[in-house]
């Protein structure tokens, strides 16, 4: 017993203490979300009234377009995740079976350029899009279209970890085998490569989601109408610094938006680990 | 072989579709003038068709779409972002230099010693031209039409007056309905109506004109304007701006984007109005993102050695520690933000204190890198628990057998051997801490900081969020100093970076 305690009781101490600061401020927007006054001030933490008023003004008060900001979300998120997974797939199957002049030299530049945050680049990002507007108002500074395209002049580098990875994984057997019976690259890649890693294709463009969905600033900086932005971008301009006013609205808004992302997030943890330890950062 | 009839039109048909749309966009860029981004277009247009219409590459076929983008939207502005930190470019220094003098000509005009102005109505002459239909019933008694060429005196009696004694009709002039008014608005306030020399009239409003006239006169031979009431000159500073010779606070509006080149660069070291805030978030981005690093894995190195053993609840526990790395960190970050809060904020409440966290720099401080210890300890949990696991277990206990306390063999076998295998990791969350601006953005605005004094760098502002700040949180966004800023946090990342990538021979896979 002595023993168990000397072996274990810290332990547990130690795991209990973690648990409570990990919980402490998921506990308190659930019950800020389900508490009737919706104010920040919370005077008991042990709730004595349920009620829905917070969620049912989400979608029911004109001043606040949530569902707009969902559907942007989905739509900007999706279509970054789709598209940058055919970018990337391509990519990774090129530097993984294809030989060509400047391979290792391209795998570095895109190493690099990827470690550099397109917030660094925002002026220029912004200078250059407001000329787009220029002469294309539907996709320069202030629109969607803008801001997918920008989302994707990273796709190529994303992900490129995982992907080449499993590429590198597929036996070489089997493109030879296609060769032999006159397959050309091309019919390689669409008839073999991509059947194949349909599953890791569908875990990547899940990552890209996730992680547009976590995109703050540029997001901010496109999306000015209230009707354009992302949950993100909305909930932030929402609470604005006013944390005492809409705040139970707010705690209902992000339980909402975040309950899909921790459900994706958690059945592909797997993935994430073996992605973190290649050296990629959650943002 | 039907199928591969299907694929083949489908890729004509997609790279038709994909030519189609840039061709249009370089046609349209091309007309407002965009010549770089209309070359972008066209080169992208020809790569495409080359690529996919000849057999010059395969690989290229696979890259070209991503390249693209690349070319377009990572490193394009990267290059960008150089070339403007070689500019004077902030508001009052937006437009090309041409288009400022144009600016400052209009603008340099002024009322005459009166300030007389006379009652007017737009319309067109007889000739189609804009025209004035101006009324001064009571001080001088006059009636005219104002074209830009013709200055026509009327008699009243040829008019038609209204009760005031203004002019509703006149020979020779046809007034705009409102609506058409609606549509010629922006151009109307431009143009100099005729009046007696040097004087001429300005269109104010829709129903009121003032006697103006030049002030400012532009020498193109001197490069310089000319004050003509004063005779004072101003010339072109090297810095985007005409600043008066006599007085050097006398400067013209507005400037245009001048070449500097190494200006900014030079400014960062040698002015101390740009580099003592500039230090100053320098270091606290590097503590900041130190102690970010440290307590993170710290807390994460603790719980993983704690649950390194069997055991009762431990997957419980695990995925609960988990649940904060899960969590979109924007959402997170802003319920911290509420928690933080002095007046009602949970913290507060819960410890029965009345801290002003975001008001004090340093409790700021302090709650950003609590935040942040709840946000990614998870993350060193996860890799730390791998990492403990490949440590080989004959290791501990030969030092057991050895005589070694737990204490020992966790300080000189575990800690050496984890710090060696993690070191990349954690030199890349040291890199991926540096620009940390949504944290510093969403849970202090950068602040407490001095707006009275001007301050434009907060108490928890890193160098990212300054940054920013200067490029758009202000009134003046002096977007060249941000760029040149840009590019040195670029050169400090890279370094830190490149050699995370060299200790974690992760090229080396790359073969």
């Amino acid at each position: 017993m002595t023993k168990w305690i000397r072996e274990n009781l810290w332990r547990h101490a130690v795991a209990i203490t973690v648990v409570l600061f990990s919980l402490f401020p998921l506990y308190l927007v659930v019950i800020s979300s389900i508490n009737p006054t919706g104010s920040l001030q919370i005077t008991s933490f042990i709730p004595r009234e349920i009620s829905s008023k917070n969620f049912r003004m989400l979608f029911n008060d004109p001043t606040i377009p949530y569902l707009t900001w969902m559907r942007n979300t989905l739509i900007i998120a999706g279509l970054v995740a789709v598209i940058s997974v055919i970018i990337g797939a391509s990519a990774a199957f090129a530097f993984s079976r294809l030989r060509f002049k400047g391979k290792r030299f391209g795998l570095q530049t895109l190493l690099l350029v990827q470690m550099f945050p397109a917030i660094l680049a925002i002026s220029a990002l912004y200078v250059i899009m407001e000329r787009v507007y220029n002469f294309a108002p539907y996709m320069g500074l202030g629109t969607q279209t803008g801001l997918i395209l920008v989302y994707l002049g990273g796709a190529m580098g994303v992900n490129i970890w995982l992907l080449k990875g499993f590429v590198d994984s597929i036996p070489m057997e089997l493109d030879e085998a296609a060769k032999v019976d006159g397959a050309s690259p091309m019919q390689t890649y669409w008839l073999i490569f991509v059947p194949l890693a349909a599953p890791v294709l569908a875990v990547v463009a899940l990552l890209s989601f996730i992680g547009t969905f976590n995109e703050f600033i540029l997001a901010r900086l496109f999306l000015v109408d209230m009707e354009s932005r992302t949950i993100a971008v909305g909930l932030q301009g929402f609470i604005g610094g006013q944390y005492s006013q809409n705040w139970g609205p707010f705690a209902a808004g992000s339980i909402i938006a975040s309950i899909p992302i921790v459900i994706i997030f958690l059945s592909l943890q797997r993935y994430i680990i073996s992605g973190l330890t290649a050296g990629s950062v959650k943002g | 072989m039907n199928r591969l009839k299907i694929a083949t039109l489908t890729k004509y048909i997609l790279v038709a579709f994909a030519i189609a749309i840039l061709s249009f966009l370089a046609q349209s860029a091309f007309a407002q003038g965009e010549v770089e981004i209309a070359l972008f277009l066209a080169v992208s247009i020809i790569a495409i068709g080359i690529t996919y219409l000849t057999k010059i590459s395969i690989p290229l076929k696979f890259f070209l779409p991503g390249l693209l983008f690349l070319a377009a939207f990572a490193l394009g502005p990267v290059l960008y972002t150089l070339g403007m930190s070689g500019f004077q470019f902030q508001t009052g220094n937006y437009i090309s230099k041409d288009a400022a003098i144009e600016r400052i000509k209009l603008l340099g005009v002024q009322p005459d010693e009166n300030g007389t102005t006379f009652d007017v109505l737009v319309g067109r002459s007889d000739s189609g031209d804009f025209a004035l239909l101006a009324s001064d019933p009571f001080v001088t008694k006059q009636y005219f039409i104002s074209t830009q060429e013709r200055l026509t005196r009327l008699d009243p009696l040829d008019l038609t007056l209204d009760s005031d004694g203004l002019a509703s009709e006149a020979p020779g002039f046809k007034a705009f309905s409102n609506r058409e008014l609606r549509e010629v608005d922006q151009t109307l306030t431009t143009i100099r109506f005729k009046y007696e020399e040097p004087f001429f009239l300005q269109l104010e409003g829709s129903d009121l004109a003032a006697v103006k006239r030049q002030k400012l006169e532009y020498l193109s031979d001197q490069d310089q304007f000319r004050n003509l009431l004063t005779g004072e000159l101003y010339s072109d500073n090297g810095r985007g701006n005409y600043v008066s010779e006599a007085n050097l606070d006398d400067i013209l509006q507005p400037g245009w984007r001048s070449p500097i080149w190494f200006s900014h660069y030079i400014d960062l070291f040698s002015d101390p109005k740009v580099r003592e805030p500039l230090v100053k978030v320098f270091i606290w981005t590097i503590i900041f993102a130190f102690l970010t690093v440290l307590t993170q894995f710290a807390l994460g190195l603790l719980v993983a050695l704690a649950m390194n053993r069997p055991i009762w609840g431990r997957r419980i526990y695990r995925s609960i520690f988990i649940l904060p790395y899960a969590m979109p960190s924007i959402m997170s970050i802003l319920i911290w933000g509420g928690m933080f809060d002095t007046e009602f904020g949970a913290i507060n409440n819960l410890f029965n204190s009345d801290v002003a966290w975001f008001q004090n720099p340093n409790f700021a401080r302090a709650a950003v890198i609590i935040v942040n210890l709840w946000l990614g300890f998870p993350y060193f949990y996860l890799v730390t628990s791998g990492a403990l696991q490949a440590i080989p277990s004959e290791l501990s206990e030969a030092a057991a057998i050895d005589g070694a306390s737990g204490k020992q063999t966790f300080w000189k076998i575990t800690l050496p051997l984890l710090l060696q295998v993690l070191s990349p990791l954690l030199v890349a969350s040291f890199a991926f801490n540096f620009n940390n601006f949504n944290l510093i953005y969403l849970l202090t605005g950068g602040g407490p900081r001095n707006d009275l004094d001007g301050e434009i760098a907060g108490a928890t502002d890193i160098l990212i969020s300054y940054t920013y700040r200067i490029a758009f949180g202000t009134n003046i966004q002096n977007l060249g100093l941000a760029s040149a800023i840009s590019v040195i946090i670029f050169i400090i990342v890279a370094s830190i970076s490149l050699y995370g990538i060299r200790k974690s021979k992760v090229l080396e896979s790359f073969k």
